[in-house]
């Protein structure tokens, strides 16, 4: 189950605010690359609830993204509906493709799940691809984004955007910290670690592994509907097993099963992706050559390791202790 | 929909064209797979890389120079590749391999950008196969022939060698149960190395092949990827059975689906893996029971 110790609330606390200075301070282009890190980040959570968590590694959340996206498009601009009504049905939209996605492939475990979902999201990726509804290559522009001018808030400014994505991104941390301490968290962790065992003792397994797998896609769709905000034009680009690619690998970069990690890993991806981007056009080398390193070095991600380091040196303080305890009997007794 | 024998000859011919050279590539990954529980994304970027290769000896010493050296030069690769990750990634869980050869994908793209450029590159088709022939009451370019005849021909001589012989044997022992192998003397570890750099060696033949039918360009062995790995979720993994059924189904279904049903095409291939999928889970003919 997931806990937050005094280092997970830590580096929290420093991304909040690293994040809200940013929003605060930072000039248009300071902006749009926080927005990116922000709305990256709510889709890696639900990539890690997936695979952190359920062991269900899934290569299909980039198009799920892109489902949202598209749905909210679709609905906004085309079918008229007003934008809280449009996000709300794309995300549900999402969540409820993605039930069905993680109920059918709840049977298949490692390559073949990773395979199944592939298709799944290769599957969307073509049809809008093909679909002239989507707009095909072209994609589609002319998205508008929420009206939340009844509280005074003007969210075609970027610094409101951003602020207002830095909000929804800790909204959904806390979701996903409930979602994972709930029963259903519990049950998601014992599938985890023995799905025998847990079927063995009455649990329908597919069932959790379809209900975790379809609450991520929420997340992910909700993802998808500022990802369209944000830039306010889709392309089928987004729906891309590619982009499903990075997701993980900034989850693992990042740390994986940790929630906290993925956070870091999004902020350290967009970064080096902008840094390298302005350095040299060949910064998918650098990044290709890092992620190897990091699974290589067999460490959790970066904050995994960070982790690993802290419990090591808090155990070895404990050992210390235990020893100087003993010592200071030994001498009492003698 | 009125089109005559000749039309639905030609269409067969191409499913098939496009069958063997999905066949030369996954048989690689899925006998690696198979033998090694290796997961290879960046077999495309062998493809790749092949197709570079061929490009680059064929403007010093023509096609066949191309034809026969560069599937010696991504088996070179793919020598460095096992004894540098490889190697090591053997006993790491599917999603680790899964990711570094995520990395190497991006790498080895970057790298054949930093070599050859962005531009894309052509290769003229070989004079010898440059024209058409005649067959069934139709012509049909000499070259697609080839590839067909060349698909074909390396399936029988795998077939054969995965059947008959003694290393075939050993193969066939190694993907049943390694460590049952091994206590048996079959110097698994070795085994391993071989079918790599044989599989990897295919890969570049692949590319070598299709190389004058498209244009050669970074992005290439992406494209590629998806088609193969359907092929082998399909067939099964593992099976040389597999990899020929997954072929045939893909072509086949992705060239009709295209002449039949062109709003579906592309979909139709994802929701017949799905539904494969769903069915049996481990596809149509895997190697273990």
């Amino acid at each position: 189950m997931f806990r937050h110790n005094a280092l997970r609330c830590t580096v929290l606390v420093l991304l909040a605010a690293a994040a809200l200075f940013q929003a605060l301070t930072a000039g248009y282009f300071g902006l749009e690359i926080l927005t990116e890190i922000l709305i990256l980040a709510i889709l890696v959570l639900a990539l890690d609830i997936a695979a952190g968590f359920g062991g269900m590694v899934s290569l299909c959340h980039g198009a799920l993204m892109g489902v949202g996206a598209y749905a909210y498009a679709i609905l906004s601009a085309k079918a008229g509906l007003a934008p809280p009504v449009a996000m709300a049905a794309a995300i549900v939209l999402t969540g409820s493709a993605a039930w069905i996605i993680g109920a059918i492939c709840s049977r298949s475990h490692g390559i073949y799940f990773i395979m199944a979902t592939l298709a799944f999201g290769q599957m969307a990726y073509s049809y809008v691809f093909e679909a002239p509804v989507f707009g095909g290559d072209d994609g589609l522009g002319g998205i508008s984004r929420l009206d939340l001018s009844f509280i005074g808030v003007d969210l075609n400014d970027s610094r409101s955007f951003a602020l207002f994505c830095l909000a929804t991104l800790g909204a959904v941390y806390g979701a996903s910290v409930l979602i994972l301490r709930s029963g259903l968290g519990r049950s998601l962790a014992g599938v985890m670690h023995n799905e025998q065992r847990m079927r063995a003792l009455g649990l329908t397994v597919w069932r959790v592994k379809a209900d975790v797998f379809g609450l991520s896609g929420l997340i992910a769709g909700l993802a998808g509907a500022l990802a369209a905000q944000h830039i306010m034009y889709i392309s089928p680009g987004l729906l891309s097993w590619t982009v499903s690619g990075e997701a993980l690998v900034v989850v693992i970069l990042g740390g994986l099963g940790t929630l906290v990690g993925p956070l870091v890993g999004a902020a350290a991806f967009v970064l080096l992706k902008h840094e390298l981007s302005a350095l040299t056009p060949h910064w998918h080398l650098v990044v290709g050559v890092i992620l190897i390193a990091v699974v290589m070095s067999r460490a959790n991600g970066i904050f995994g390791w960070i982790e690993a380091r802290w419990d090591g040196r808090a155990e070895r303080r404990a050992v210390k202790a235990a020893r100087k305890q003993k010592t200071k009997e030994v001498l009492s007794d003698a | 929909m009125a089109h005559d024998l000749g039309f639905w000859t030609l269409q067969a011919l191409n499913a098939l064209q496009l069958s063997m050279l999905l066949f030369l590539l996954s048989i690689g990954l899925t006998v690696i797979f198979g033998l090694m529980h290796f997961v290879n994304l960046a077999h495309g970027s062998l493809y790749a890389l092949g197709a570079y290769f061929a490009a680059s000896l064929a403007a010093i010493g023509g096609y066949w120079m191309g034809f026969f050296l560069a599937p010696v030069a991504v088996a070179g690769v793919g020598v460095l590749l096992y004894s540098r990750l490889i190697k090591r990634m053997r006993k790491s869980g599917p999603m680790a391999q899964v990711l570094v050869t995520f990395g190497l994908i991006f790498v080895l793209l970057d790298l054949t950008r930093i070599f050859w450029s962005d531009l894309a590159l052509a290769i003229d088709v070989p004079a010898l196969l440059s024209g058409r022939v005649e067959l069934l009451g139709i012509e049909y370019p000499a070259y697609r022939l080839f590839i067909i005849v060349l698909g074909l021909a390396i399936f029988a001589a795998l077939a054969f060698v995965l059947g008959r012989t003694q290393i075939g044997a050993m193969i066939r022992a190694g993907v049943d149960n390694d460590a049952m192998a091994s206590c048996l003397g079959i110097n698994v570890e070795r085994l391993f190395f071989i079918v790599f750099c044989v599989g990897c060696a295919l890969a570049g033949l692949a590319g070598v092949v299709a190389a004058p039918l498209l244009s050669v360009t970074p992005d290439m062995g992406l494209q590629i990827l998806i088609p193969t790995l359907i092929v082998i979720v399909i067939g099964g993994l593992g099976s040389l059975k597999g990899a020929i059924a997954g072929s045939l189904i893909y072509g086949f279904v992705q060239t009709f689906g295209a002449v039949l049903a062109p709003q579906l095409a592309s979909v139709l291939i994802y929701a017949l893996l799905a539904a494969v999928l769903v069915i049996k889970p481990v596809g149509l003919f895997p190697a273990k029971g």
